[in-house]
């Protein structure tokens, strides 16, 4: 993970509330999708939010995708927007194990549901941690053809200064899923978050 | 005596945090090992009473080191302490032989709990 700002010491102990984090989620997913969800290590990196669109082109860019965006406040001054991306490839996988018909409208609900179970449980899993507490606007999904992923991710992050990265891949029993989460975050909260990863290490 | 005891997790703050909630009336010697293997190679070579084994990690993950240790017929007791919560992981992880599977972050009264059923405090 590029270093901007975080020690080692800060980073491992990011990397594991985020893995607890994620933990919650799995197990959350798995109960949705009643099946058995293999946890990988998340790995994570914070980059300049201006390099978001450049880094997922590649991934997303010849392909249709999903982009569900929902935003959250907590208390001192963490807050941001969390975004999910899926490739459709991947989500009518989803879909056909939830019983859903290919390009079926509620395909967009069902995608809608999968990334609020992924942000909002792991972000409140992410919270509890913090001791924290967070609330969420409603979840915003766009739909790409391809070739735009990048202006929808350039128009989704460019008010944001940095972008905690969160590569989640899931592997279910006998398909694998992957998705990506952002979370776009303003400069300040880098440094709040830094401040309370201090407090926690302070205490063992 | 002193019991051996070894803390396997690929992260620091949660080896401490297995640290900082034991008892201080338990008497231990503590190593360290930062995945599967490293685990494995110390188990190998040394007599350990208790192992606090994570399950997520690189190299070789907490299931792969519980696989060996029935395969070797290493004598341990296996505390696990895992994010993933899954019930099925736990079931597949107690029937690999595991004493108990404690969630992350580590609640220090359930594992103060299990430590005293096994005699352990």
């Amino acid at each position: 993970m590029s270093t901007l700002g975080f020690s080692e010491e800060q980073r491992d102990c990011l990397q594991e509330i985020i893995n607890v984090a994620m933990g919650l989620a799995s197990d959350k997913l798995a109960r949705f999708l009643n099946t058995f969800v293999h946890l990988q290590v998340p790995s994570i990196a914070l980059v300049g939010a201006s390099h978001i669109p450049a880094e997922f082109e590649n991934r997303y860019q010849d392909t249709e995708a999903a982009l569900v965006s929902q935003g959250f406040f907590g208390n001192e001054g963490v807050r941001g927007e969390a975004i999910v991306l899926y490739q459709m490839e991947n989500a009518h996988k989803i879909s056909a194990l939830l019983g859903y018909e290919v390009g079926d409208v509620s395909e967009i609900e069902m995608l809608t549901d999968i990334s609020s179970i992924l942000t909002t449980t792991f972000l409140n899993g992410l919270a509890d941690q913090i001791e924290n507490s967070l609330s969420y606007s409603a979840p915003r999904v766009l739909s790409s053809v391809k070739g735009d992923m990048s202006s929808l991710l350039r128009n989704t992050s460019f008010h944001w200064e940095h972008a905690l990265k969160v590569d989640i891949s899931y592997q279910l029993v006998d398909h694998s899923f992957n998705c990506d989460m952002i979370l776009l975050i303003p400069g300040e909260a880098v440094t709040n978050i830094q401040r309370i990863l201090d407090r926690i290490l302070e205490d063992y | 005596m002193a019991l051996p005891v070894l803390i396997c997790d690929d992260s620091l703050l949660a080896r401490k945090q297995v640290r900082k909630s034991l008892p201080e009336s338990f008497d231990a010697e503590f190593q360290t090992a930062g995945n599967g293997l490293e685990a494995l190679t110390i188990l190998r070579a040394q007599e350990i009473g208790l192992v606090f084994l994570d399950l997520t990690m690189p190299e070789l993950d907490g299931i792969g080191v519980l696989e060996a240790i029935k395969a070797e017929s290493i004598d341990c007791f296996v505390i696990v302490i895992s994010a993933d919560i899954q019930p099925e992981m736990k079931k597949r992880v107690m029937e690999l032989g595991a004493l108990a599977f404690i969630h992350k972050p580590v609640n220090e009264d359930k594992l103060h709990s299990i430590l005293k059923q096994y005699g352990l405090i």
